[in-house]
């Protein structure tokens, strides 16, 4: 990982990350052990499973200030909760579909189920979201917006 | 279509008079000559059944079968969208639906467009000829919120949505929302008392609450007093559902919600890694 | 003293320089709910983990935080330390990562780092304020234990409960015990008679008062948890119902039949492996000239896996008819031998020196089987020195692989444990082999994959064992059915009232912990406290939120969320 360049002006986008507890969370500490430096402006929140993760948490944090949402799991396949993981990672998908109807995009949505138990990894995955992400356009701060767009009839 | 309101009075009066059923919920013309929803319980009372215009009669149904008894048995003069959201009642445990008779009919072709519909009928129309539905991705109304990039449509939902003033009419006239409470009503999800509404929240919990249980029976936009294309919303996810399970809410009695199972139960044939996860490993099995 | 004392810890310096603990310390003492603010230097070492024990216990505050290092690290163990001072309630204590998961890894943005350190102790203050604690469930624990299945690995779970004091009934749909020993002459790789193998477990069991031996009985219903089984059991006399506090199953495996293949069925010359032991077992001579197929219908489409004992068996029999007469011509076909380990690896250097041929096909240039009204040749084209050849053969055995029994997913669903896609009970981790989903159901032998007849009966006392740690106990709380030391998290809780009952958690939850239930009328959902494992799936299904995990209620996660990112500045 590179250090963040400090003469850069642009904010760098605000990730919240849910880590499973058994992997993903296990790769975050990984990650710190070995002083992979990543840009500080992502916050994790311990979980047991990715499947507890609710979809409303996800948009709950979006409307909360967030750029970009991480949900990380275990390896499908791998999941210590007997595949509840699979249940999650389908449901983040419908998820994925609304936000790119409304353009938030999908891509706001980090689902990385696999990689994350290492730290390399677990650095990798979030460094690259935590660089391709822009902030999240004004959509929950509309006030202002309110545009005359046609009605639907 | 006076054939078909005809089938429908004849065959609810057969009921009522075989006492097969104990009411059935239709539209009716009143002695106003106003059409609404009533429940007709005397065979005699049944020439004044309507079949038009579109009311979904599904959440109505719902409530009579609690307020009856539990031996009333009910038939509902409805359309294939009413059919669906019954069937996905059911699936929830709402009511016994052996306490249901569907007397289905199925939509003219302008109501089909009107409602963006394609399945304008019901499985067993109970009166009228099936006809083909409407690809609704093909209509300029639909078509026309789903392109651009994202900035584009960020600017596009933003003013649709921030029109929106709370009135809760799309959660109420839904067929599906049933919970007591509801998750919109409640602070942690959504601010009350914030009038226009935090947009994410508000509609986008609504939107996927209903991702794999909508009926796509428009009842929500038809509600709504400023004009949201709502269905819109969850027309992408249906599809996507269809696409990629091959399930369709409102149709198979027997068949859960793909989002609630994991994927070994979803394909006997096993499952691969997706490609939408983000992961270095191959698709390993068991 | 009302409100949370935080406590800071300096790690000797190792995060101070990245982090200001000066100015977190001021920030936080700010927060609302924030009673003291202490920073120490190494909250880990035994004289600073004392005081922060004493001034927590004196304070009388209602929670306390952490920021220290990761819960990986030592700062998982001052939790603990912690938790215990609670009584074992993890809900008032919290622990906040800013050394790995902060400090370390932002060591080029201090400012960052820091600002990142007070968003992160927010949040977890925010969750302290709603976290709860799930009340824990304990049941009477039944000293009693079925073993379904009198094979190799059931007989040897049987024994070892039974001789540990506890009743068993060992059910079997057969007439005895012995399962495919029966069936055997000679077992790799001591080459001992299977039947001098099977006589003393025979006769141990028959001696065993404790062990009750049911026999042509089938189990047809089972309901109940971890130490609370009841199960039904159907015989030609009748039904038993038997109340047992755990479950092993041990029903093994089948013999896959090579209809059509390789001209079987058609030849009666072309044999497998197990009627080439039958004929061993009754003595009969083998012909001249003998050859061995390998991987029939097995690593193919339809069961690419490989059953891992037919190699070894079809060695064993080959080397048998050398060693029994130096002048048969003994030839293998095979695509990949897997003979693992030192034991099995020195077997087939001994089968070699004996004199087997080994010849290698390709999967996609089968041998063909050919002659007239009997066997008399096999055709195969050698892919190591890439040769046709023809070999002579009086009789041709297929090595078959073994499949799972079609009553496998009957079982699985009476007991609500899950089998894989070719029908063999599934383990509930790689970790964990011999448990499944259900707690209290254990597996072992081939119903959960082929296995050798040593291997299901050390399989099979290892199941015994983990069934023992439940049945020696006089009660089970539901909070230990956990392989976590600090126990599991918590159970699933419904609100009373608000459960539509749409069977949105029934679906989904991976332990059939939830079931809906009649109250009053109405469907709603109810959740088993020990069958739940806490991993939250039905939180997330829920609509509206009534079924809750206390210890990770959504509104302690709302308040982390909302608490995540402090206000930006305008942009």
């Amino acid at each position: 990982m590179n250090a963040p360049e400090t003469t850069d002006k642009k904010p760098s986008p605000r990730v919240l990350v849910f880590a499973c507890r058994w992997c993903a969370l296990i790769g975050a500490d990984a990650a710190g052990r070995k002083k992979t430096e990543l840009p500080a402006s992502f916050r994790v929140i311990p979980v047991e499973c990715a499947s507890m993760v609710e979809p409303d948490s996800v948009l709950r944090a979006l409307a909360s200030g967030a750029d970009g949402v991480a949900v990380m799991g275990c390896h499908l396949g791998g999941c210590r909760f007997n595949d509840a993981n699979h249940v999650a990672v389908k449901r983040m998908e419908a998820l994925g579909d609304l936000l790119d109807t409304v353009g938030i995009g999908r891509r706001r949505l980090l689902l990385s189920f696999g990689t994350a138990h290492e730290g390399h990894e677990f650095a990798e995955v979030l460094g690259n979201f935590l660089r391709e992400l822009g902030p999240l356009p004004e959509l929950t701060r509309w006030r202002k917006t309110l545009l005359n767009l046609p009605a639907f009839r | 279509m006076l054939e078909l309101i005809h089938s429908i009075r004849e065959k609810s009066r057969e009921l009522l008079a075989a006492g097969r059923v104990d009411g059935v919920l239709c539209l009716a013309r009143d002695r106003f000559d106003v059409v609404q929803p009533r429940l007709i319980l005397r065979a005699e009372k049944t020439g004044s059944i309507e079949t038009s215009p579109k009311w979904n009669l599904a959440k109505l149904a719902l409530r009579t079968l609690r307020r009856a008894g539990p031996s009333f048995r009910l038939a509902v003069a409805c359309r294939g969208c009413d059919e669906r959201a019954l069937l996905e009642l059911a699936k929830r445990n709402q009511f016994d639906p052996t306490r249901i008779t569907l007397l289905g009919y199925t939509c003219s072709r302008e109501q089909a467009e009107s409602c963006l519909c394609d399945r304008p009928y019901p499985e067993k129309p109970a009166a009228g000829e099936k006809i083909e539905g409407v690809d609704p991705f093909a209509d300029p109304r639909v078509s026309a919120l789903l392109t651009g990039d994202e900035g584009e449509r960020t600017a596009r939902w933003t003013g649709l949505l921030g029109r929106c003033i709370k009135c809760y009419g799309c959660r109420n006239a839904c067929p599906i929302c049933v919970c007591t409470p509801c998750k919109l009503e409640d602070d942690l999800w959504v601010e009350r008392a914030v009038v226009p509404t935090e947009l994410i929240p508000y509609h986008l919990i609504r939107a996927f609450h209903l991702s794999d249980t909508c009926v796509a029976c428009g009842a929500c936009q038809d509600a709504c007093p400023v004009g949201i294309p709502l269905l819109a919303l969850q027309l992408v996810m249906r599809r996507r559902l269809r696409e990629r399970y091959g399930y369709e809410a409102g149709l198979e009695a027997d068949r859960k919600s793909p989002l609630l199972m994991d994927f070994d139960h979803a394909s006997p044939a096993g499952f691969e890694l997706p490609a939408w996860t983000v992961s270095s490993e191959a698709p390993h099995e068991r | 003293m009302p409100g949370v004392m935080v406590f800071l810890c300096r790690c000797c310096g190792r995060i101070p320089p990245t982090v200001d603990l000066l100015a977190l310390g001021e920030k936080i003492g700010r927060e609302e709910g924030v009673a003291v603010v202490e920073t120490r230097d190494t909250l880990c070492l035994p004289e600073d983990r004392a005081a922060m024990l004493r001034s927590f216990e004196e304070s009388g505050a209602s929670g306390i935080l952490v920021a220290a290092c990761s819960p990986y690290g030592k700062a998982g163990d001052v939790v603990t330390t912690l938790s215990a001072a609670c009584d074992g309630d993890r809900s008032h204590v919290r622990l906040v990562d800013i050394r790995e998961g902060c400090a370390w890894i932002h060591r080029g943005d201090p400012a960052g780092a820091t600002a990142k350190a007070g968003d992160l102790i927010r949040m977890n203050l925010g969750f302290l304020r709603h976290g709860k604690r799930s009340a824990d469930a304990v049941v009477a624990v039944r000293p009693e234990c079925i073993v379904v299945g009198a094979g190799s690995a059931g007989m040897a779970a049987a024994l070892s409960i039974a001789r540990a004091g506890h009743r068993v009934h060992l059910v079997e749909r057969g007439m005895g015990g012995g399962g495919m020993l029966k069936l055997l002459s000679h077992v790799y790789p001591t080459d001992a008679g299977a039947e001098e193998k099977l006589k003393p477990s025979l006769e141990a069991i028959s001696a065993q008062p404790l062990i009750v031996f049911h026999a042509k009985t089938r189990v047809v219903a089972a309901t109940g948890y971890a130490g609370d089984f009841k199960i039904r059991l159907a015989s030609g006399t009748g039904e038993t119902n038997l109340h047992v506090g755990a479950v092993i199953l041990a029903t093994g495996a089948g013999v896959w039949l090579p209809r059509g293949l390789y001209r079987y069925g058609e030849l009666k010359e072309v044999l497998t492996l197990m009627e080439l032991e039958r004929r061993r077992r009754e003595g009969r001579e083998s012909p001249r000239r003998t050859v061995f197929i390998h991987c029939v219908g097995a690593r193919c489409p339809e069961r690419p896996y490989c059953a891992t004992i037919c190699c070894p068996s079809s060695i064993k029999n080959a080397a048998w008819i050398k060693r029994a007469d130096p002048g048969a011509e003994v030839t293998i076909l095979h695509r990949d031998i897997m003979m693992p380990g030192a034991i099995l690896e020195r077997y087939y250097r001994g089968a070699l020196e004996a004199g087997v041929r080994f010849v290698r096909f390709a999967a996609d240039a089968p041998p063909v089987v050919s002659g007239d009204g009997k066997v008399e040749n096999v055709s195969v084209f050698d892919a190591i020195n890439g040769v046709e050849r023809e070999i002579a053969a009086d009789q041709v055995i297929l090595s078959t692989p073994l499949v799972a029994n079609a009553d496998n997913a009957k079982l699985a669903d009476l007991f609500h444990i899950g089998i894989d896609r070719y029908g063999f009970f599934r383990e509930d981790d790689p970790l964990h082999p011999l448990e499944t989903r259900q707690a209290g159901v254990f597996i072992c032998g081939s119903a959960r994959w082929p296995v050798a007849s040593g291997d299901a009966a050390a399989q099979g006392e290892g199941a015994a064992m983990k069934a023992l740690a439940i049945l020696g106990r006089e009660r089970l709380s539901a909070r230990s059915l956990s392989r976590l030391p600090e126990g599991k998290l918590g159970h699933a809780r419904i609100e009373d009232g608000f459960c539509s009952g749409c069977g949105n958690c029934v679906a989904v939850c991976p332990y059939e912990a939830c079931a809906l239930q009649k109250v009053g009328g109405a469907l709603v959902s109810r959740a088993n406290k020990m069958r739940c494992r806490a991993c939250g799936s039905c939180m997330s299904v829920c609509p509206n939120g009534t079924i809750q995990m206390p210890e990770h209620n959504a509104r302690a996660v709302g308040a982390m969320i909302r608490r995540a990112f402090s206000p930006r500045e305008a942009r």
